[in-house]
């Protein structure tokens, strides 16, 4: 009995090793600087700060980090193309010892309204798994880009005053005549 | 006066001052009020959509500009000799090359107003969205050269092809032909033949920079290579005109 016991012990053991061979060898951390606007809305700028760090004992290298964006509003959940939002999407770092730390800000203009969660991903060439931040939250409030009060009147106005020039011009034709 | 901006002045007059100019430049507002209005439906834009909506004002603006450019361009010389009057013209002390210069003359004046009635629709549709004042700016960079290209393209058409309607149709299949980049979408220009049109055409160079500028925000480093072609189209077609007046036939 007592020898199952042990062998059961030296099992977990030897799992929790297999366990902890398959651990985060990078921490990421995800957080929104303090410039950033208390209410963004469209066009606004917001900027994250990440560092990632090596966390285990040795080296890692090829590692390649990235930005993720998710919409999460009711009925709009979806992951959003960065093309427009940030030309910074990713950061490379060949080798990274171990305590090292890698510092990115990750800027982005916001081009649509709504509720999005923000995260960083990373993978190194050791680690068979991706290793990610906490998700940062943020709502960007909707900016009217094309409003019917400033169309209206240009749309209105330009044709009406080449009109009132041609009635002009023919006015003073049936003067002079 | 000078007789180059004496002819300049005149051409100018009858775009400005008669009620067939000005029922033209009537048309082209109604145009962009209506492109306008259409966009009004839509107050759910995203900021990128008003980029796309300001590059699509623009393309039309360009595209409108070098209508009026073949219509004032086709009348210069053939419509001079249809009413007779070119004539009088060519027996007055003007050279031919100052008769061109003028008429190119009221072809700048045309393009200066097209551009100025287009501004307040552009900022009715561009203001709260991103790269307004390059919007204005690249408009008149790349718009001008490519316009007045058109322009001059008529000019040399009318004076070979001897009359309006013929000056006037040749240089608007060429418009169309060149303007068909604001139909077929970047993807249906993908082709080898596709990439070749855009890189020679000088149309393809203005919406393709309008794209770049208002949509990527790319800076003007970025628009050399487009910014020569157009320029190249507007002295090649300028020493058409030229050459086409000074060996017109009577």
């Amino acid at each position: 009995m007592k020898k199952a016991t042990l062998a059961l012990l030296l099992g977990c053991f030897m799992l929790g090793l297999n366990l902890a061979g398959a651990a985060d060898t990078l921490s990421v951390s995800l957080v929104p600087v303090a410039s950033n606007p208390p209410s963004p809305q469209m066009g606004d700028w917001l900027k994250f700060r990440s560092v990632i760090k090596n966390s285990a004992g040795q080296p890692t290298h090829g590692v390649v980090a990235w930005i993720s964006l998710v919409q999460v509003d009711p009925g709009k959940e979806q992951p959003v193309d960065l093309e427009d939002w940030s030309a910074h999407k990713a950061v490379t770092k060949a080798v990274l010892r171990p305590g090292q730390e890698l510092s990115v800000d990750w800027p982005m203009r916001l081009i649509q309204s709504g509720s999005y969660r923000v995260v960083i991903s990373a993978v190194d060439r050791e680690t068979a798994h991706v290793m990610t931040s906490p998700f940062v939250d943020f709502r960007v409030r909707r900016k009217p880009v094309v409003e019917s009060a400033r169309i209206l009147p240009v749309a209105l106005g330009v044709p009406a005053v080449i009109l009132g020039l041609i009635a002009l011009r023919r006015y003073r034709r049936r003067d002079r005549a | 006066m000078n007789p180059i901006a004496l002819i300049a002045r005149k051409e100018a007059g009858e775009l400005l001052l008669s009620t067939r100019g000005l029922a033209w430049l009537l048309a082209l507002a109604v145009i962009m009020s209506v492109l306008s209005l259409l966009l009004v439906s839509n107050t759910e834009l995203s900021l990128l959509d008003n980029a796309q909506v300001v590059y699509m004002v623009m393309g039309t603006v360009t595209a409108l500009g070098g209508l009026l450019a073949v219509v004032l361009g086709s009348d210069t010389i053939a419509g001079e000799r249809e009413r007779g009057s070119l004539l009088p013209l060519l027996l007055a002390p003007v050279t031919p090359s100052q008769i061109v210069f003028g008429k190119m003359g009221g072809q700048v004046v045309g393009w200066s107003v097209m551009y100025l009635l287009s501004l307040p629709y552009v900022w009715a549709v561009g203001s709260s969205g991103q790269n307004l004042v390059q919007s204005v700016v690249y408009l008149a960079l790349l718009g001008t050269p490519v316009v007045l290209g058109f322009g001059f393209l008529g000019i040399a058409l009318s004076a070979r092809l001897r009359n309006v309607r013929s000056a006037l149709l040749t240089s608007l299949i060429m418009l169309m032909l060149m303007t068909s980049p604001l139909l077929l979408g970047p993807s249906l220009r993908q082709s080898t033949i596709g990439k070749w049109f855009d890189a020679l055409n000088p149309f393809s160079a203005a919406v393709n920079t309008f794209d770049s500028v208002v949509i990527d925000s790319q800076p003007l480093g970025m628009q050399t290579t487009r910014l020569v072609v157009a320029l190249i189209w507007l002295a090649a077609m300028a020493a058409l005109a030229v050459r086409s007046v000074r060996k017109m036939e009577i």
